[in-house]
């Protein structure tokens, strides 16, 4: 081998070395009580007692439990990935010795180094209202503007809310998705750690989007948070969730549960960028039932995990309430999204849309699955279903698979769906402004993920780009 | 001839069944082989999603009450109207097929003429065996499913149409298909062969049937395959009118190889409840397929179709246009796939299905699906669903048009675009029945 070569590959075999420090970065953690491998109604019992649960909440979990027994894995989507998930071989539950914290000075070092690597307390300084920072299993650092307080608004993490709030807890969790909704709404439901809970008051109008975010940091470990945010009467919230995650050799599962209420005239945003690191499952059930003239929206991103199967619901069942779902998928090497959205129409004059943007690049591939309900007495009712679809690459693969049942004459449901690559006209027409192709090829991609990212807080959509900027590197060829 | 017991859960094919010991070696192969795929196949999960509106025991039922089938007095109408088209020229040509058992053919003759070979497939498989030897089964077979598998075994006799190399069959060929009277049971089957550069028109109408619930439902469980080699031009309209008490299965299958281009067009109009399947496979480069569908649905008739262009190789392209008028509590389910290979590049596919609600009660479900396996493609779909516009309606009748007529106009308006796509022979033809399925709504 000459030395020039020598010195290539060696040059080239540093190349990302940096890329588990960069992004994989994951601190040696001291865990108070990291349980065994494995699920049973132990298990179960264990969380619910460290938790000092009510007695109503314990049995809730046992119930799930054995709804979870029972209930078969999903027959559809991908069945090679979902086969490969091993309950046996998951933590259900962890906790860092760390209590709760209130003030940001108290919250350990190691985890600060961690969230100060994600920019939590700089968007906290700069934008956040408030922080829920989840730390394994756990909320470990929880804080909250005192104009926020003031004003009446709950914003928790799930175990508090359930000590704190437990009436209205106890009044709403599990109506919208009950265990028995799917497997993994069952396990969620069984074994569920952390979360967000929110409460905003009639009339109270959230100024400033509340963020959380998520890490899962331990080998094989589950996450199952659990959120349940009602907006009362006339009220307004932004809700922001966005997920960074250690690379790891082992496959881990992520199954969360979100329950969103809307009552009449309420108007709730809840916005999500994923970005797993693709050796998780990211099986997640979230449902909004909206109320007379109330609003809810999904802004689903879905970067990263190996799998994701994740098709949020909107049940619009007060008469004129509005549902909308964007989402973005983008769908890299070895990657599944399989993403999509329900749109459940129960009532009259309700309105809904759903935009589906999807790139799926090198062997990804991107599916998009979705239903459209249209109840019998939903009359008046419009629904319109936008998919598009890029691919990248010659093994690039696109499904999509939409379902409309229409139980109503006087309704108005629009399908639309598109598939193509990156076009050489626009190209070329870039190129020949003197753009390198890569350029021309980021800037055609970027323009195309334009909707979902124009709707995103202004820090998000500069990460995303940054994200997308990477996964199209040395993408010709 | 032995029962299938109706209470059993388990409807199986027995062993022995006279129709499956006949003809060559080959064809009793097929049969015994798609008699076992259909008594070990399970009958398909309610959860499949191509199984999610139609039960599929309603394909399940005693085929033994065949023995003495009698047709409806309409038959010899409709027989006669075609004798008189072909008369006056307006066919090239006859086939009638009572429940796969009689099958009679007139102006064969003058086909045989230029080479083309219009006959029973029972009379095929004796004269024309090598043919009908590497073609039937090709495309719908034990494999297939359940109940293709069951026409596999059971079919009595059928059709088979061969165009040979080079030569234009410059008028439609007109099968006419005749299911019997109530309880009745039939398996009717087509084989289509279009030579290389050939050309065919086929127009396949599927008629009679039970015509009342209370006396019995008959069913049918049909299989067609159709192949254009290269550069063939083959046009296929599926005329399907079949009576109320009717239940209908059909698999329909085309392979069209290199430059060749097919045209189908599946008219569902008839039936109680109906579950076709047409799927087109081009297998060759710059093989191109053309779907146009019409459904009309009244009364409690329910219609679950499927569509599949299956682009498996490079520079094909398909389109295919859908069109569903619902009335009174008709229900419709339409699933429609586009799947283009890996390995099938620069590739071209479009598909649109729309819905025409005339009144509240009725029910239509749309599925447009793509699976799209490399990145070289354009393809799109796009699906619609609403009310006839109760402007259009005021102003028609504002105008002095009654209200029935105002909502045919409305439908003919709709179709229109479509019926203006398929070339002219045939536009006036199929506009004929499109006309004739109006008068009833």
């Amino acid at each position: 081998m000459s030395d020039a070569i020598k010195q290539q590959n060696e040059s080239l075999s540093t190349l990302n070395a940096d890329y588990a420090a960069k992004y994989g970065f994951h601190d040696p953690v001291d865990y108070f009580h990291k349980g065994a491998r494995g699920l049973n109604h132990e298990v179960v019992e264990m969380i619910s007692r460290m938790k000092k649960e009510p007695r109503w909440m314990a049995e809730r979990r046992h119930e799930a439990l054995d709804i979870f027994y029972s209930k078969p894995m999903p027959k559809w989507g991908n069945q090679q990935a979902l086969g490969e998930i091993d309950f046996e071989n998951i933590y259900y539950f962890m906790k860092p010795i760390e209590r709760q914290q209130d003030n940001w000075d108290d919250v350990p070092e190691y985890i600060k180094k961690t969230f100060d690597r994600l920019g939590i307390p700089e968007a906290e300084q700069k934008f956040l209202g408030g922080v829920s920072a989840q730390y394994e299993s756990e909320v470990v650092y929880h804080s909250m503007k005192e104009d926020l307080k003031k004003q009446g608004i709950v914003f928790l993490d799930m175990d508090s809310g359930l000590r704190e709030r437990e009436d209205i807890v106890k009044k709403f969790f599990g109506t919208i998705i009950p265990s028995t909704d799917n497997k993994f709404a069952a396990l969620n439901t069984a074994v569920w750690s952390g979360g967000s809970f929110i409460y905003v008051p009639p009339g109270v109008n959230v100024t400033v989007p509340l963020q959380a975010y998520f890490r899962i940091n331990a080998e094989n470990m589950g996450q199952f948070e659990r959120t349940l945010i009602i907006a009362d009467k006339g009220s307004r919230v932004h809700y922001i969730e966005g997920c960074t995650a250690p690379v790891y050799s082992t496959d881990s599962l992520h199954s969360a549960v979100v329950e969103l209420i809307a009552l009449d005239d309420a108007y709730i945003r809840y916005t999500t960028i994923q970005n797993w690191s693709r050796n998780i499952f990211n099986l997640v059930t979230k449902r909004a039932t909206v109320h007379k003239n109330a609003t809810v929206e999904w802004v689903d991103g879905n970067l990263g995990s190996r799998l994701t199967m994740k098709y949020p619901c909107i049940q619009l069942v007060g008469e004129g309430a509005r549902g909308e779902v964007l989402s973005v998928a983008f769908a890299g090497v070895d990657q599944h999204q399989d993403a999509g959205a329900k749109m459940i129409h129960a009532a009259p004059n309700t309105s809904s849309r759903i935009t589906s943007k999807s790139i799926s690049k090198d062997n990804g591939r991107a599916s998009y699955r979705g239903l459209v309900k249209i109840h019998k007495n939903a009359v008046n009712s419009k629904v319109s279903v936008e998919c598009d679809a890029l691919l990248i690459g010659d093994d690039a693969r696109s499904d999509t698979y939409p379902t409309m049942e229409i139980d109503s004459e006087k309704v108005r449901v629009e399908h639309e769906a598109r598939v193509s690559k990156v076009a050489e006209e626009q190209l070329f027409y870039l190129t020949s402004r003197g753009l390198t192709e890569d350029d021309a090829r980021l800037l055609i991609v970027n323009g195309f993920m334009e909707p979902f990212t124009k709707e995103l807080p202004l820090e998000y959509a500069v990460e995303l780009n940054r994200l997308i900027e990477l996964e199209m590197e040395g993408s010709i060829g | 001839m032995t029962t299938m017991n109706k209470t059993d859960v388990e409807y199986t094919i027995p062993e022995v069944t006279p129709e499956l010991e006949r003809g060559p070696v080959w064809l009793r192969d097929q049969r015994r082989a798609s008699r076992e795929a259909f008594n070990v196949a399970e009958v398909p999960p309610r959860g499949l999603h191509l199984w999610r509106y139609t039960d599929p025991k309603t394909f399940l039922y005693d085929r033994d009450a065949v023995a003495d089938t009698a047709y409806s007095e309409n038959y010899d109408i409709v027989e006669k109207i075609e004798l008189d088209n072909l008369k006056n020229g307006n066919i090239a040509a006859l086939a009638t097929d009572l429940g796969g058992r009689d099958i009679k053919l007139n102006g064969a003759d003058e086909l045989a003429k230029q080479g083309v070979v219009l006959s029973s497939l029972s009379s095929a498989v004796e004269h024309h065996h090598e043919l009908v030897e590497n073609y039937l089964y090709r495309l719908v077979n034990a494999r297939t499913g359940k109940f293709e598998a069951m026409n596999g075994a059971l079919w009595n006799d059928g059709i088979f149409v061969y165009v040979p190399d080079g030569v234009t069959v410059d008028k439609p060929i007109h099968l006419l298909r005749e299911s019997g009277l109530a309880r009745s049971s039939q398996f009717p089957r087509l084989l289509v062969v279009v030579g290389k550069n050939a050309e065919l028109t086929l127009i396949d109408e599927y008629g009679g049937g039970s015509l009342d619930e209370n006396e019995g439902i008959s069913h049918a469980n049909g299989a067609v395959e159709i192949f254009g080699l290269e550069d063939s031009r083959t046009r296929y309209v599926m005329l399907q009118r079949q009576a109320s008490a009717m239940k209908l299965y059909l698999t329909h299958r085309a392979q069209i190889e290199r430059g060749a281009s097919m045209l189908t067009v599946p008219l569902a109009f008839g039936a109680l409840l109906s579950k076709e399947n047409f799927g087109v496979t081009l297998n060759g480069e710059g093989a191109d397929s053309n779907m146009y569908g019409l459904l009309f649905g009244s009364g409690y008739q329910h219609f679950d179709n499927h569509t599949l262009h299956h682009h498996a190789a490079d520079n094909t392209s398909s389109n295919i246009d859908f069109k569903v008028v619902l009335k009174d509590r008709s229900h419709s389910a339409y699933t429609g796939l586009i799947r283009i290979d890996n390995d099938a590049r620069t590739c071209q596919a479009y598909q649109e299905n729309r819905n025409l609600l005339l009144n509240e009660g009725v029910r239509a479900d749309t599925i447009p699906e793509l699976e799209i396996l490399n990145e070289d493609v354009q393809c799109s779909h796009g699906a619609t669903i609403g009310p006839m516009d109760p402007e259009s309606v005021f102003y028609l009748e504002a105008r002095g048009i009654e209200r029935d007529e105002a909502i045919r106009m409305i439908v003919s308006g709709f179709v229109d675009h479509t019926l203006k796509t398929v070339p002219d022979d045939l536009r006036q033809r199929i506009g004929t029945f499109v006309a004739q399925r109006l008068e009833r709504i």
